[in-house]
């Protein structure tokens, strides 16, 4: 009997590792969802600020017959997706540029990349409202080299300053996805490719677009996630097209105390976006390049 | 080979397909390429041998258009190949890593260049012939990583060949392939340069598989050309010691020219005065090498014996065993059928008529 296992039929395998960190994720994923939806129910007393248990469809029907909440969803999809389209068509440049570049160009570049992330949101906030602002950078020149004759009032607090500051906030992450993927695209594979008749945009289009989708994916994910669920950057620089569902859900969890329509509203936040990412990622896996570079293991 | 196409396949007349002329290229401080001409003819199958470094595959790289030369000129069927992007040159390349498109199939790898050019009626037909030829045309469905290393060169292979190329470079196409597998590429790649009648264009540092493989061999050495000839010359003939050492198989016996005539000279060495035919341009006094190769050397019959010397090894190859002696210091090899027992005295002599002067390697 030496050698048995003691519980027959158990043995410890690799695979079993990965419990530990399955159950945080687990909880940590199901457990506050789980809470939103007990909340979703529940009723307030309004009179006495207090958080009733009950089973009260109130929260929900407010939501479907509110169509504001649905207008703020759609910008929070919209905009996550806009971020991610823009992010992706100025990332892969600059990604293949520093995948291309001499060693000591991508630390200057990683320098470059990754400084504006560590900044901090609100300052960039004011430093963007000093750039874009009536008497800001951009107007002060444009009024000195008498290209305009008065400012330029769209610059600042409109949907142009949110979607060109998310953008802005979001590329690093974008190009470090790519630049990752194009980093263990072979080299001579281009080269191949332009032998073989291509010109440089054909070789981009036929090799690197499909052998960097993985990378492209991740981006996509990150940034679409990240750039829909921002607040401070469309309520401080977005103007009266500034509001939010996060800030929403906020102002219901704090301000109003509508503890279940906060819950419900959240959580159709985030059926909508989840469902966005799932079509996403069905889109990015009908590409060939992805299927080879993933399936590559199961040679 | 029929006698109307034999003259086409001779170097010598074959009509010129590629001119290069002061071909220069340094990485750095590094001279890879240090002026270099060099005539391709059609339909021939051309070798750059060469050791690493020595400037063979940045000529390669050069006629396909990935490097452009600091100085010097390409000319391909008389037109100059300089700012022609490689997509603009009728120039296809076979990689050392093959660097087939992970993400195509065998099929779409094939038809990728058919396919840039647009509207192709006989794409199919010419797909599956190009893998026909190479003895594919089972696997187009499959994916480059589903293959082994010797499928996926042949695949290499008709990818570049589909579009009909004027030249065909191949870098080092087989040194990632075992040796079984290598020699049987090796006629297959001859074979179809044969049957499709397009000029070859071949980098190894591997000197059987040029032997085996060329109609010119370039025998190159610190980004120059060394020696431009066939097989049997660069063999026979070695234009100085650094060829003779390359090619191998060779003592280099260190000379000096006591009389010279065009093509022959008389040279004083260990062994004994010597006169055989040699390199032209020799002159009295000149440090030189002779050449001896295991057939220039003969166990003595009778008392005709020269040279005596002791065996020290003995390496059994089959259907001979050559024979290292040690005369006057100087290891010899010689082939023979009886080998002598290692440790006793042999007597030899010279066959000047198989032995050759070289000049020394600058």
């Amino acid at each position: 009997m030496i050698g048995r296992p003691l519980f027959s039929g158990f043995a410890l395998g690799r695979t079993h590792l990965a419990i530990p960190v399955a159950l945080v994720l687990v909880l940590g994923c199901i457990v506050p969802l789980g809470v939103l939806v007990v909340f979703s129910v529940f009723e307030v007393d309004f009179d006495a600020f207090v958080l009733m248990p009950a089973l009260s469809p109130r929260a929900w029907s407010d939501l479907f017959h509110t169509w504001s909440f649905w207008v703020l969803i759609g910008k929070a999809v919209i905009s996550g997706a806009a971020a991610a389209l823009t992010t992706s068509i100025l990332g892969y440049p600059i990604a293949l540029a520093l995948a291309s570049a001499p060693l000591n160009w991508k630390g200057i570049g990683t320098v470059v990349l990754l400084t504006p992330l560590y900044t901090g949101e609100i300052v960039r906030i004011y430093a963007w409202r000093i750039v874009l602002g009536s008497e800001g950078l951009i107007n002060t020149l444009l009024l000195d080299l008498h290209i305009v004759a008065s400012p330029v009032k769209w610059l600042l607090f409109t949907p142009f300053t949110t979607a060109l500051v998310l953008t802005y906030n979001n590329l690093p992450y974008m190009v470090l996805a790519i630049w990752v993927s194009a980093e263990m695209v072979d080299k001579r594979l281009i080269e191949a490719a332009r032998d073989l008749g291509a010109r440089p945009l054909d070789a981009f289009f036929k090799v690197t677009l499909p052998l960097t989708t993985p990378g492209l994916a991740a981006g996509v994910f990150a940034v679409f996630a990240l750039a829909a669920g921002e607040m401070l950057t469309p309520s401080l620089l977005g103007g009266t097209s500034g509001q939010t569902a996060m800030a929403m859900i906020d102002n219901l969890f704090g301000t109003a105390f509508d503890w279940p329509l906060a819950s419900a509203l959240a959580l159709a936040l985030l059926a909508a976006l989840f469902l966005t990412a799932v079509a996403l990622g069905f889109c990015l896996t009908r590409f060939k390049g992805a299927r080879a570079v993933i399936g590559r293991g199961r040679a | 080979m029929t006698v109307a196409d034999r003259p086409s396949r001779d170097p010598a007349t074959a009509p010129l397909l590629l001119a290069a002329r002061g071909l220069k290229k340094s990485y750095g401080r590094a001279l890879a390429v240090a002026g270099v001409d060099l005539d391709i003819p059609e339909r021939a199958f051309t070798t750059l041998l060469g050791p690493s470094g020595c400037g063979k595959t940045t000529i390669l790289r050069m006629i396909a258009g990935f490097e452009t030369p600091d100085a010097g000129s390409i000319l391909l069927d008389s037109q100059s190949l300089s700012g022609v992007p490689p997509e603009r040159r009728p120039v296809n390349t076979v990689f050392q890593s093959y660097a087939l498109f992970p993400h195509l199939t065998v099929y779409d790898n094939v038809a990728f260049s058919l396919r840039l050019k647009g509207q192709e009626p006989n794409l199919d037909n010419r797909v599956r012939r190009a893998l026909d030829s190479v003895h594919m045309g089972e696997f187009g469905d499959r994916l480059p990583h589903q293959l082994s290393g010797g499928q996926q060169q042949r695949v290499a292979v008709a990818r570049a060949i589909i579009a009909e190329p004027r030249l065909l470079l191949l870098d080092e196409p087989l040194s990632a392939l075992d040796r079984k597998m290598r020699g049987h590429l090796q006629i297959e790649l001859k074979d179809l340069q044969r049957r499709l009648g397009i000029a070859f264009v071949y980098v190894t540092h591997d000197q059987e598989e040029a032997f085996a493989l060329s109609d010119i061999i370039v025998v190159m050495n610190k980004g120059r050309i060394a020696q431009k000839a066939d097989p049997l010359t660069i063999y026979s003939r070695p234009a100085d010691t650094f060829v003779a050492d390359f090619i191998g198989g060779a003592t280099l016996v260190p000379a000096t020219v006591i009389a010279a005539a065009p093509g022959r000279a008389t040279v004083e060495t260990p062994l004994g005065t010597i006169e055989s035919a040699a390199v032209d341009g020799l002159a009295v006094g000149d440090k030189a090498a002779l050449v001896v190769r295991p057939e220039g050397i003969a166990p003595a019959a009778g008392g005709a014996a020269s040279l005596s010397g002791e065996v020290t090894h003995s390496v059994f190859q089959g259907e001979r065993t050559l024979v290292e002696v040690v005369v006057r210091d100087i290891r010899l090899s010689l082939a023979s059928h009886q080998p002598p027992a290692v440790g006793t005295s042999i007597d030899l002599v010279l066959i000047p008529e198989r032995l050759f002067v070289t000049r020394l390697a600058a």
